[in-house]
Formats: C-alpha cells, structure tokens, sequence
C-alpha cells in the first residue's frame, strides 16, 4: 500500500520499501520496587503532593468512609464499576443505604454526567509519580472516571508496579488505556492553578489493606 | 619557558588596548614568552555566525596564514573567539585537505585566556588586589560552548579582598549576540537593559566577564543610566592591584 | 508547501510587543523553568534520559517510512481509518469529509498544535460547523479572537479582568474575576458541547507504530472529553509524531511534563487504539487518524535540518530563551514560536517567508541544554542563516542586498590585513564628532543601530603600535 507522504519521505530519505529497519536504540534499566510496605507509602504520598486525598482503609472502614466522603462532598448521585471486587464490597449497597441515587454505569452520557460521583478501581499503580491505571470494558467505562466530579479510586496493593515498563509490557494490547496523575488542572488563567476544570475536581485514592 | 601567541581580536584591538597591555604584562610574569603576529584581523565570527560561511573562508585562511608561523599555543581574551576558531573554522574545510589539517592543528592549540591559566598553566592565583563587590555575567559561548563553567569564578576567588556577589540570572545572554545588537536592536535593547537591571540589584560594584562583546554591551548599558558601577574585563581585574 | 503564508517581518513584530506580553510570558516561564529544575535535580539519570531520547528519535527519522507504515497497519487492524494528508490543504478537505457525511454540525477540539498550523478551525467554520476549543487557554484565545503567546499556556498575557469582560461579552453573563469561578464557567459551558457534539477533533503527542496507538497528554480532561463523547474521533498527527514502541514511550513520558511545565507527568495521559470495542463502554464508533505531512517529508532530506522533527514540542526552548521571553510568542509570526519556531518555520514556509527567524536568536545555547531530545538548536539557526544569506542544497539566498554587500566588503577588510589595519588607523578620525566622556554616540548608519540602544566605546586601536614600541625597545637594550 503506497501513498505519497511514505513515498515523499522514501525519497528524502533515500530509502525503499524494502529498507531494512536499523535497530533501535537500547532503553534503560527500568525501576526496581522497594519493599511493599515503602511502594504503598510512595504511592499514597504522591498522590497527596497532588491535592489528592489518599488513605489506607480496611473493607469494615469502607462504610463510614463512605458515610463521610458523601457528606463533604454533598453527593446526591453516583456511579460504580461493576467489578467483582466493588461488588463485593458492597459498594452500591452501602451507597443506597446512605440514601445516593445510583445511576448505571452503562447509562447514557447525560445521565452519567448528572453523577457527582464517579467509583472504579484502578488495574495499575505507579508509585513514583501517584498514578492510577485504568484499563476500559464494558464492567469499567471510561466516563465514570472522567464525567463526575468526585472520583474515588479503590485500590490494593496488588496493583502496584515499579514503573511504567512493567505497566506497558501487560497492557499494551488495550483498546483504551488512561493513566491519572490527580484531579484535573490547569493554571491558564494567569497561572493560577485551578482544580476541575474538565475532568473531576477532587480524587480519593483509598489503598485496602489487605 | 612556555611559548605563546597573542590572539588580541578586532573587538580588543579596536577599543580594549589596555585589557590587551595587562594580558600581554600577566602573562609575561607568569613565564609565558610571547609573540604577536602582525598580520591577525579577526577570526571572522560576525560573519559566520550570520550564514556568511563562504565569505568567512578567506577570513579564517588569513588567521591560520598569521598563526602558523610558529606552532606556539594561541592565546585569546574571549571565549566566543577562540570558540570560533575551535569549533566552526574545521567546518569551513573539507576533510582530507591541507588547510583542513592545517586548521584542526590550530584549532588544538588555540586556548581562551582564563582556560589557559588555569587549565594549561595551572595558575589560580595571580597575585591581584581588588577590594570590592563584585559580581559575575557568565557570557554564552564562553560557558557553552566552550564549556568554561568554573575557570573565571575560581580566578576570582584568589583575588585578594575580593567579595564575589551572586548575580540573577547570571547565565543568562546579555542581548549582545554580535551582529544581533544590530539586526535586532530594540530586541538586543530590552535584553541588556534586564543584565543591567540585575547587575545594579546585585549590589556589587564591579561587573566583570571575559568576553569583550558583552563588555562594551553592558559596559555602555551601564553608562547610559548614569550607574557608576565599573565594568571589566577579568584580564583587568586580575591585573588589578588596587590598595 | 501549497498554502502560501503572509511574509514573516520578525523585526518590525519585535518592536511592537503589546506592552503586558513580556511580563506575563516571564512569569510563566519563570515557573516552569523552576519547576523543570527541580525534576530534574530529582531524577540522577537525567541527561542520559536525554541521550537515550535523542537517540530514539533520531531513530525513528531514519526510518521513518517504515514506522508509518506498520502504523498504518495497525490502527486498521484496530477498526480505525488512516488518512494521509500530503499539504494543509489535503488535512482540510479530509476532515470536512468526514463531518460532512456524519452530519456534523458541532465540533468539540482538544488542544492540537497541528490544526492550528493548518487552521482548521476557519476551514470548519466556513463550511457552517461550529468548531470549539475545550482547553480552557485555547478556548479563552478563541474567545479574544488573537494568537497563543505561550506554547503551554496560551492566554497567559490575558488578565483575569480582561477574562471575565472576555466571558461577559461572549457568554451574555456576568462573569466575576476570580481565575477559580471563572473555570467553573468554562466548565460548565463546555460540558454541554462536549455532550452534544457530533465530533471530537484532537491531535496527539506521539503515535506508537506497534501497536497503532495514540498517546494523548493533557491536564484538563478536555482531551479525554472530546475522544470519550462524540461518537466520532478525528485526531490529526504529524508524522513526525511516531514512535517505535511502548518501551521508547516510557522515555519520552520521563521527559515531556518536565520539561514542559515541571510536573512528574500530566494529569492525563491516554492511550487510543482504534474507535471503541464493546457497546457498553463509552467512547466513540468510529477513529479517524489524519497524517500530516504539510512539509515535513521534504524537511527529511536535509539532515542537518531535519533534527527539528525530532521536537516532541515541550516548550523548554521558549521557557530559556531569553529573546523569546522579551517579545512573546506573537512576535514569530506562526503557529509555533520560541526557538523551536525559529528552525521549523523557515523549514516549513521557506526562506523567505521566514527569513527573519534564524536571525531572532543570539545563539547563546540555552535552548540546547534544555531541549529533552538534544536538538543542536544553535547549530541549526546558523544552517538557517546560511540558506538565507549565501544559499545552500535547498534553497536560493534570500538576504537582503544592502546586507550581502556589507558582508562581501567585511569579508574583503578582515581577509586583507592592510585593508584592516588601515580601517583601524582611520575610524578614530570620527571619534571628536560623536565622543562624550570616552563614549561615542548618535552615530550614523549603520552604527546608530549600535548607539540608539547604547554608546560605543572610543575607537582606540593604539595595541599594535605599543608592541612595536616596546618590541623595537627590548631590541635595542
């Protein structure tokens, strides 16, 4: 299949279709973990230098973690991820409980934007930079992280990398991919930075500890 | 007893006699035994940094005439100079000619005055006087491309009595940039009138800089708001044995 | 190159900055350069980051056909669509296409350099389509009607007064000066068009030929808004963008938000292959990827030149670039300004569009030691001044003739030392006319370039004389 930019650039180049490739350049040594315990600590401070808010919960701690995020962020909508692990944290019961309308993942953009509050977990974790990884599907659209303008992240441990490599090397064949490194920002207006400018305002990372 | 060529360029020879005499008097009472040849103009950087290369070629042949007489090291007070001589003037030449070889023996042994003393002679203390606040502008090809990031500060804390004083944005070009100040003037203005700005807050009373260029730029700037903040050439202040 | 473009004159927009230009872009640059400096005091590896990073991108230029190829092949492979767009004119006519027979009535736009070097947006507009800018510094400009002054933040020189009058008039609001309400607005006004609209046109950072990926960097969310809503997606990447792998990626990652703005990594950084898979999730049906080649192909052949396609358009250069931050962005006269903008648009317009622009630098070098991926951006300039003056390869000289023949008679005087010597002995003549205190000023052209600025020392060339004196002395004693 020939066109002419790849012909124009052939010829610049003075190459043919049939050029070898020459091999690329040599990478780096990627990052080694330190000990769990220190990723984690890593993880969640990044995420704070960020204006996130990160904590370290248990899933007993989940229901009046829940119970407080909903009140200081007066949350009257949200919506979840129907992961096998929510679910069994019976995120969505607990929601109801506390009185949230729950709208479904899979509804329609403008519902979803009505949502306050959008609840996924993350695939991957980088701890040198506080970023969340999240893959998409069907269970895990992309919205949820990105319409409402809370967005708490559930994660464990068990997700932590050293560094992209390791990320890159097992999700590369995604569809869609997206890696968050705190609320959504900008300093355009006279370098001042403000918070939610698209994206969610506020991001809690709440790491289980098991 | 080392041998030495004298590099004076048009800049020091149109307008820094003195700065040349003190270069000439230092090195002489360090040892150095030197020669100047007369037929040296200018090693043709206002051209070629223009894109003038062909009408430098002529330029760079009449210094590599004047400097080839003697295979003695060449000795320059300006990093922009011998920066040109080192690192553009093998460019002017094609590779497997005589004045190819010939340039890149030259360019090897041509040495900017401050990397001379303390690189080749291994000087750091000359034996000068200067009881001031002074403050240092790092010139851009000077730290760039020749690389020259601690011979002038290290010259300068040898000097007796001498106070160095940060200077804001220290590295940054004072607008001279040659053939700019007048290609751009208004451009090369707001630039050097921010260097004089941040000379005057650093609360020195002396400037100094190894390039002659940035000399008159800021030595003039300097002038012009009426400051009685000096300007020098390291070569001047490090002749300097003011009591 | 088909689009011809209005004569670049670098001078005369020098010396009209509007007078709030330098200090804003300077607060700007202030903060980036000191946030980039504190990453890079953080990361021990830095500068063979760098190497690695040239390297890379050197690279991939030398084989470049084949990298678009196997691109080309995978995002097909993905369900995309792949356009080649040889000129601005090509880039335009495709994207109109595709509106066309979608109906497109509404188009959102995240920030994309590309389309504003093809002016997209007044192609869209002139075919009825409504076609906003979601990144809250495009969308401000849009409002104003007036170029970026910054790469990175491009309404910087606009205060948050003259915003808000900018919102009131625009919006028909009344629109507080407070930079934090005032997002909320744009947030608020935005969120409804990206809803609605019938596409997303976005450009892309890099494109990652092994899999057929677009890697798109922002910090908003106005990125993933505009790829994740409409149903459409239409990015348009130069070609330059390329790169091998995922592996090489990682590199560039470390590199761009800290040299652009001094983050460890922007807020979003996604990864597109193809329109989306499953009809639960979001994301649009259909991906349209437009390859721009507007030049750049015929910027390969030149390799000396042709390093300037290895920029992954950070801003560093600008944030160092003491010319730049003396007269904004606006000053280069194009999409793309800083030194970056010095060697890309004399590449892409031509020499004499853009003669002005090699010449707008002192060649001091702070842009090179900044660059992530080691451009020798003085080096290029002075290869850019050549074609402009004397000719080269590619192009006729275009310098001006009072300029060529002052250079033919400095040429003349410094190759022949009596000539010089002579000049020497005589320029002190005009000294008494313009000397004050040692200082000579007003002097006639072209000198008074020199002493409208500044004065000019006294012409004194007494060094030759005095070491003939003191030579003929030691001679005799």
């Amino acid at each position: 299949m020939t066109n002419p930019v790849t012909e124009n650039i052939r010829r610049s180049l003075g190459r043919t279709a049939q050029s070898p490739l020459s091999l690329r350049p040599a990478i780096y040594e990627p990052r080694i973990s330190e000990s769990i315990d220190a990723e984690i600590e890593r993880f969640l401070s990044e995420v704070k230098k960020l204006s996130g808010v990160s904590q370290k919960l248990s899933s007993p701690e989940i229901d009046s973690a829940l119970k407080t995020l909903i009140t200081d962020q007066n949350i009257r909508k949200a919506t979840v991820w129907e992961t096998p692990h929510l679910r069994q944290l019976g995120i969505a019961e607990i929601l109801n409980f506390l009185g949230v309308e729950l709208i479904s993942p899979n509804a329609n953009k403008y519902e979803m934007a009505q949502c306050d509050l959008g609840i996924t977990e993350a695939d991957y974790l980088l701890p040198e930079t506080g970023t969340l990884v999240l893959r998409s599907s069907d269970e895990k659209p992309r919205a949820v992280s990105l319409l409402p303008r809370v967005h708490l992240a559930i994660v464990t441990p068990a997700a932590l990398r050293a560094d992209m490599h390791q990320v890159f090397a097992e999700t590369k064949d995604s569809n869609y991919l997206v890696l968050i490194t705190g609320p959504s920002r900008t300093a355009d207006i006279e370098l001042t930075v403000t918070l939610g400018v698209h994206g969610p305002k506020n991001l809690y990372v709440w790491m289980m500890k098991e | 007893m080392p041998k030495a060529q004298l590099f004076i360029t048009c800049l020091g020879d149109q307008f820094y006699t003195s700065t040349l005499q003190n270069m000439t008097h230092l090195l002489e009472r360090l040892g150095v035994e030197l020669t100047f040849p007369p037929e040296q103009t200018c090693c043709g950087q206002p051209l070629f940094n223009n894109g003038f290369e062909d009408k430098t070629r002529p330029v760079a042949l009449n210094f590599m005439r004047a400097f080839s007489k003697s295979d003695a090291p060449i000795i320059g007070p300006s990093g922009s100079c011998v920066s040109m001589v080192k690192h553009h003037y093998p460019s002017l030449f094609k590779a497997g000619t005589p004045e190819h070889a010939l340039v890149v023996d030259i360019a090897s042994r041509t040495f900017e005055f401050t990397e001379y003393l303390v690189n080749v002679l291994k000087v750091t203390d000359v034996g000068a006087v200067y009881p001031h606040k002074v403050t240092y502008h790092a010139s851009c090809h000077y730290l760039r491309e020749m690389g020259l990031k601690t011979e002038a500060k290290t010259l300068l804390n040898k000097v007796k009595d001498l106070e160095l004083v940060p200077l804001n944005e220290e590295e940054t070009c004072c607008g001279f940039g040659g053939a700019f100040t007048v290609t751009y003037p208004e451009v090369s203005r707001s630039m050097m009138e921010n260097k004089v700005k941040d000379i005057i807050a650093s609360g020195a009373d002396t400037v100094v800089t190894c390039e002659p260029g940035c000399l008159m730029n800021v030595a003039g700037g300097l002038h012009k708001t009426g400051s009685k903040i000096r300007a020098m050439h390291i070569i001047d202040l490090l002749s300097s044995k003011e009591l | 190159m088909t689009d011809t473009h209005p004569y670049i004159g670098f001078e005369e927009y020098s010396e009209h900055v509007p007078p709030g230009i330098p200090l804003a872009v300077q607060q700007a640059t202030s903060r980036f350069v000191g946030g980039r400096a504190a990453r890079v005091a953080e990361l021990p590896q830095w500068e063979q980051l760098r190497q690695i990073g040239s390297d890379i991108r050197q690279h991939t230029i030398e084989n470049m056909d084949t990298y678009l190829t196997r691109l080309e092949e995978k995002v097909v492979a993905a369900g995309g669509h792949v356009h080649w767009a040889e000129t601005a004119e090509d880039a335009r006519r495709i994207v109109l296409q595709i509106a066309k027979e979608n109906n497109v009535k509404n188009v959102v736009k995240s920030k994309s350099m590309a389309t504003e070097e093809i002016e997209l947006n007044h192609a869209l507009e002139a075919a009825g389509i409504e076609a906003l800018e979601t990144d809250l510094g495009e969308y401000i400009i849009q409002l104003a009607g007036t170029g970026p002054s910054h790469i990175i933040v491009p309404a910087v020189h606009l205060k948050k007064e003259e915003i808000a009058a900018l919102f009131s008039e625009k919006l028909d609001i009344d629109a507080p000066t407070d930079p934090i309400e005032l997002a909320r607005i744009a947030r608020e006004v935005l969120r409804e068009k990206f809803l609605n609209a019938g596409m997303g046109i976005s450009g892309g950072n890099f494109l990652i030929a092994e899999t057929g990926t677009l890697v798109m960097v922002t910090n908003e969310g106005n990125g993933r808004m505009c790829t994740t809503m409409p149903d459409l997606h239409v990015a348009v990447v130069g070609i330059d963008k390329v790169i091998p792998d995922w592996e090489s990626l990682t590199v560039f990652l470390k590199l761009l938000a800290r040299s652009a703005t001094g983050q460890k990594l922007s807020t979003y950084t996604q990864f597109i292959t193809g329109p989306r898979r499953a009809e639960g999730e979001f994301g649009p049906k259909e991906f349209h990827l437009v390859l721009l080649d507007n030049g750049r192909s015929k910027i390969l052949k030149d390799p000396v030149g042709r390093d300037v396609l290895k920029c992954i358009r950070c801003g560093a250069c600008a944030n160092v670039c003491p010319v730049y931050k003396n007269v904004g962005g606006f000053a280069y006269g194009s999409f793309i300004s800083g030194p970056i903008g010095a060697i890309l648009s004399p590449q892409m317009l031509g020499t004499q569009t853009a003669r002005e622009l090699p010449y707008a630098s002192t060649l001091c070098g702070a842009c090179a030691d900044v660059c992530p991926v080691k451009i020798p951006i003085p080096t290029i300039l002075r290869h850019l001044r050549r074609r402009v003056a004397e000719g080269d390869a590619f192009a006729l000289p275009t310098i001006s003739t009072p300029i060529r023949v002052t250079a033919m008679l400095t040429s003349l005087a410094l190759a022949q030392n009596w000539m010089y010597r002579l000049g020497a002995r005589l320029l002190p003549i005009i000294n008494p006319f313009f000397r004050k205190d040692n200082w000579l000023s007003g002097m006639p052209y072209p000198l008074n370039r020199w002493t409208k600025v500044r004065p000019l020392p006294s012409f004194s060339a007494h060094f030759r004389k005095w070491w003939n004196v003191r030579s003929a002395k030691e001679k005799d004693s």
